[in-house]
């Protein structure tokens, strides 16, 4: 029996000793796992990182920057006006041995326009193509004045009769192949208007500016390229597109296998890449849910890579074998907003009067009131006890980071003196004198947002014990619903960046057609297409519009500041944390840099070492 | 007894269907909104529009009314497909058979422990009630019975992989992945340690064993804590019939006795209890296979209860109450084979 028991051990301690450190292969223990690998359906960020490292961009990062480019498909680009043309590279072979020419980058363009599937991140390209339609479908129907449903059957995928078809035919010659197209060398885009941010949308990191292996994509049965039957490749579900489970890139690494028992992605370096083959051979990541046993593997040495929730940095911190990296800004940030104009039967402003049952309409269009509840919410407490620390004030809406992102600006303050001061002066002393009722709701399940709203809930009852505001919590389309509506007097809202650029911020929330400040009301759209004397008689549209036009870094930077002066000055919403993130891998693992915008790790940068 | 089996087995599907109906409608009552969730990933949810969360709705059919959910789903079912697991990625029917045989190879492993261990110790109890002896087993049972299943999991992923670094999680490792995945290796089974036998390769028979001897030993210690209690009572209620008194009257050695008489009876009841068992084996492996991060369906299925993933949990469903019914049919009938004193009318 000790015999036994002795080999048993001897056997066991072998296997452990050859575990310790694998050089060829990188483990990243993480939590779930890609939601597709089609790079015009994966929005998330799992699926991000696999194809971020199978697919190559025209463009990308340089290091950790995220306004400055360099080439990757695409030796070099020009931009003028509405058109940005791209030389693209000669001898890159995809992983199926095709050699990459510029039909294959106006094949990929296209396939996405025309794919655009519900819920994806295409409406970023509809956005820069086609400036007023954010999808395939309101463009179909905007400029042919027919919906989809009248033209394609929903049972064949068909179009209804040779008239449809006839129209539909007329859309793809008109609207989708004029929008990319070959000349030489060259790829041309043909954007609705001058948009700088553009680069910043097909840039590396995005897995919608992924470029596809057009015979490959053919072969398995995409779109065959032509005009004849484009419809039947709009929509697909997200199972049914044949890049679900599978890659035709020409990335630095290649997809072995997506094994979706075990929630494991192994990929292995791509031989025939054209800036040479990644130093580490085989990368596995891997969906290990449970923290303990991610904890494990790190300490083990079999994982390199752990994602760790930062309530449990603690657990690690002062192995002397982990890099722990703090503070990493991240691209999202949780904001409150206002509704100018609520609608009179909106069931949460209460007698919808001033009379201490309920908010007037028009409550937060008086900008005592705003700032007054701005100066109400406990930022310090909320980032401290809800996010552990790991959240950051801002300014206003835009994320450290980016481009106009100015640290001098004044940041958010809890301050009940100077909220009491505000309040007083609101509706001339009224408001202070009857108090309101209303109700704050957020989405059941989102600890975070509940928190918040019962922060702040709490903070105004202290100030006046006729401030009441009820917390409510409901299902996500009902809230979503209360606020297309106008229903909603103050929301709570968080926002992840699709591209690194101020515009994905600031248009959202400040400019009245953003898809933030839309639902502000009337009275806000005609608040921001306000001449201001602040902005030398420019509207805040005007002012965020003509930021986005520009092509200069630095004049959009000004233009950027002063619009957030301005949102500050008046309380235009507020921004109640931006998260910040952390990093943890084994200490011989090279290579690392930390980009925001990345949907995850850049392998091809990466290598193992002792020393 | 024929008889007796077929009514069961005609019975079957109306069991079933009585199931899946209660469950699918108990699952309505949550709402679209929540089934929405399992679609949309959440960061992308806060920046759709109601029109695009009707778009992603309209194509996944939650927008229908639950009894065309419901007949949608029968119909597809009396076709072989059983949906579109969000979970697994994959087809429902193909996901539970791919995570099937980690987890048949966990409760294949685990039985002659559990059962073996078990009820060793239930007997040695009450051979020994009230001594040092029994103290002890039943102590050590009382913990087992007492411990949460993922804490004592936890502690033995600490222990024996940690800090001694022998019994690591998942299924295998990843050298022994290549090897599996290789041309020349023949997956008979799908059991690794079979296959590692069958193939000829003893590095890979370990590899798999090593993986399951954590999740094992947890599994074991949580069920030997119900076996000794129930194997224990049991033998002490048939060490006092007559019959084991006559027996030793007759002069019959201990043993004899033991064996013979008292043990043969006193497991009947053990049966059925381990009968049931290899089926709450197969069932009820969530925890350990999430600790231990076992692709089965175990860990399958807990998370398609998390992420309210309906296809995949009314497949679990289909799949487990199939397994039960079956099982305890099997159970049954053996059960009146080992006691001829019971008979089914």
């Amino acid at each position: 029996m000790k015999k036994l028991l002795v080999a048993l051990l001897l056997v066991f301690s072998i296997f452990t000793f050859a575990n310790v450190m694998n050089p060829n292969t990188i483990v990243d223990v993480t939590i779930g796992e890609p939601d597709t690998l089609d790079p015009h359906q994966a929005y998330d960020k799992a699926s991000g990182e696999v194809i971020f490292n199978v697919y190559d961009n025209l463009i990308e990062y340089k290091g950790s920057s995220l306004s400055e480019f360099l080439p990757r498909l695409a030796e070099k680009w020009e931009i003028d006006g509405n058109t940005v043309k791209f030389k693209i590279r000669k001898g890159v072979k995809f992983h199926s041995g095709n050699e990459l020419t510029p039909y294959d980058v106006e094949y990929t363009f296209k396939r996405a326009l025309i794919g655009n599937p519900g819920g994806g991140p295409i409406w970023m390209l509809y956005e820069v193509f086609f400036g007023d339609y954010f999808s395939l479908k309101s463009a179909v129907k905007g400029l042919t004045g027919h919906s989809w449903s009248e033209l394609v059957n929903p049972e064949t995928k068909e179009p209804v009769n040779a008239e449809a078809k006839q129209i539909l035919l007329d859309f793809y010659d008109k609207y989708i192949d004029s929008k990319v197209t070959v000349d030489g060398d060259y790829v041309v885009f043909h954007l609705a208007a001058p948009k700088v941010y553009f680069l910043n949308i097909i840039a590396q990191g995005s897995s919608w500016g992924a470029i596809l292996d057009s015979k490959a994509a053919m072969g398995l049965g995409l779109w065959d390229g032509k005009k004849d039957g484009w419809w039947k490749f709009h929509d697909w579900k997200k199972e049914d597109s044949p890049l679900y489970a599978k890659e035709i890139g020409s990335g630095p690494y290649e997809l072995v296998e997506w094994d979706r028992t075990q929630q494991k992605v192994t990929l292995k370096a791509f031989d025939g890449y054209w800036r040479g083959p990644a130093k580490v051979k085989n990368v596995v990541i891997w969906g290990v849910d449970e923290w303990s046993t991610r904890k494990a593997m790190l300490e083990k040495g079999e994982a390199d890579i752990a994602a760790v929730p930062a309530q449990y940095l603690s657990q690690i911190k002062g192995n002397p074998d982990l890099e722990i990296i703090e503070g990493l800004p991240t691209v999202s940030v949780t904001t409150l907003n206002f509704n100018w104009q609520v609608k009179p039967d909106s069931p949460y402003i209460g007698s919808g009067k001033l009379d201490g049952q309920g908010i007037p309409v028009d409550f937060f269009a008086d900008k005592n009131v705003r700032l007054a509840f701005i100066y109400s919410f406990d930022y310090k407490k909320m980032i401290d006890e809800v996010l552990d620390g790991y959240g950051e004030l801002v300014p206003t809406a835009l994320p450290k980071g980016f481009l106009g992102y100015d640290d001098n600006l004044p940041k958010p303050k809890f301050d009940l003196a100077e909220a009491t001061k505000y309040f007083k002066r609101a509706f001339r002393g009224q408001l202070w004198r009857k108090g309101f009722k209303m109700t704050i709701l957020y989405n059941t399940g989102n600890a975070a947002r509940q928190k918040s709203a019962e922060l702040l809930a709490d903070s105004l009852k202290k100030i006046n014990p006729k401030f009441q505001a009820e917390v409510r919590g409901v299902q996500w389309p009902t809230f979503l619903d209360a606020r297309k509506n106008g229903k909603m007097p103050l929301y709570i809202l968080g926002w992840l960046a699709d591209y690194p650029d101020p515009n994905n911020f600031i248009y959202t929330f400040y400019d009245s057609k953003g898809d933030y400040g839309y639902y502000y009301g009337e009275k806000y759209d005609q608040f921001a297409n306000k001449p201001q004397a602040f902005f030398g008689g420019k509207s805040l549209n005007e002012m965020i519009e003509e930021a986005a036009s520009l092509t200069d870094p630095k004049a959009r930077e000004e233009i950027y500041i002063k619009v957030q002066e301005f949102v500050i000055r008046e309380g235009l919403g507020v921004p109640l944390y931006q998260p910040v993130g952390v990093r943890v891998h084994r200490k011989w693992l090279k290579g690392w840099y930390p980009n925001s915008i990345r949907p995850g790790d850049d392998y091809y940068h990466y290598w193992k070492s002792d020393k | 007894m024929t008889a007796y089996i077929i009514r069961r087995l005609l019975l079957l599907p109306l069991i079933i269907f009585g199931v899946t109906l209660i469950v699918f409608s108990m699952m309505q009552l949550l709402g679209e909104d929540q089934l929405l969730a399992a679609y949309v990933d959440p960061n992308s949810l806060d920046k759709m529009s109601v029109e695009e969360l009707e778009m992603v709705k309209e194509k996944y059919g939650l927008n229908d009314d639950p009894f065309t959910r419901y007949v949608k789903w029968i119909e597809s079912v009396a076709h072989g497909d059983l949906g579109w697991s969000i979970v697994g990625k994959e087809p429902v029917a193909k996901a539970i058979i791919h995570r099937l045989p980690s987890t048949v190879e966990l409760a294949l492993y685990a039985i002659f422990p559990i059962i073996g261990v078990g009820v060793w110790l239930g007997v040695q109890a009450a051979l020994h009630r009230n001594k040092w002896q029994d103290h002890l087993i039943r102590i050590f049972s009382i913990v087992g019975w007492s411990f949460p299943d993922f804490v004592f999991g936890l502690i033995i992923l600490m222990v024996f992989y940690s800090w001694l670094g022998w019994f690591p999680p998942g299924r295998i490792s990843l050298q022994v992945e290549n090897i599996i995945n290789s041309p020349g290796f023949h997956q008979y089974t799908k059991l690794v340690t079979i296959d590692g036998l069958l193939n000829g390769r003893l590095d890979v028979f370990w590899d798999g064993l090593r993986h399951l001897i954590g999740p094992i030993l947890t599994l074991s210690y949580l069920w030997w804590a119900y076996l000794i209690r129930i194997t224990r009572s049991s033998m002490l209620e048939v060490l006092s019939k007559d019959y084991v008194r006559t027996a030793r009257a007759k002069g019959l050695s201990e043993r004899v006795v033991i064996n013979k008489h008292a043990k043969r009876n006193a497991l009947i009841p053990v049966a059925t209890v381990a009968g049931s068992m290899i089926i709450g084996l197969i069932m009820g492996v969530i925890i350990v296979e999430t600790i231990f991060v076992r692709p089965g369906i175990g860990s399958f299925a807990a998370k398609a209860a998390g992420q309210l993933d309906y296809a995949s949990i009314m497949g679990m469903l289909l799949f487990s109450s199939l397994l039960l019914i079956v099982g305890n049919l099997i159970i049954d009938i053996s059960y009146a084979l080992i006691d001829p004193r019971i008979r089914y009318e």
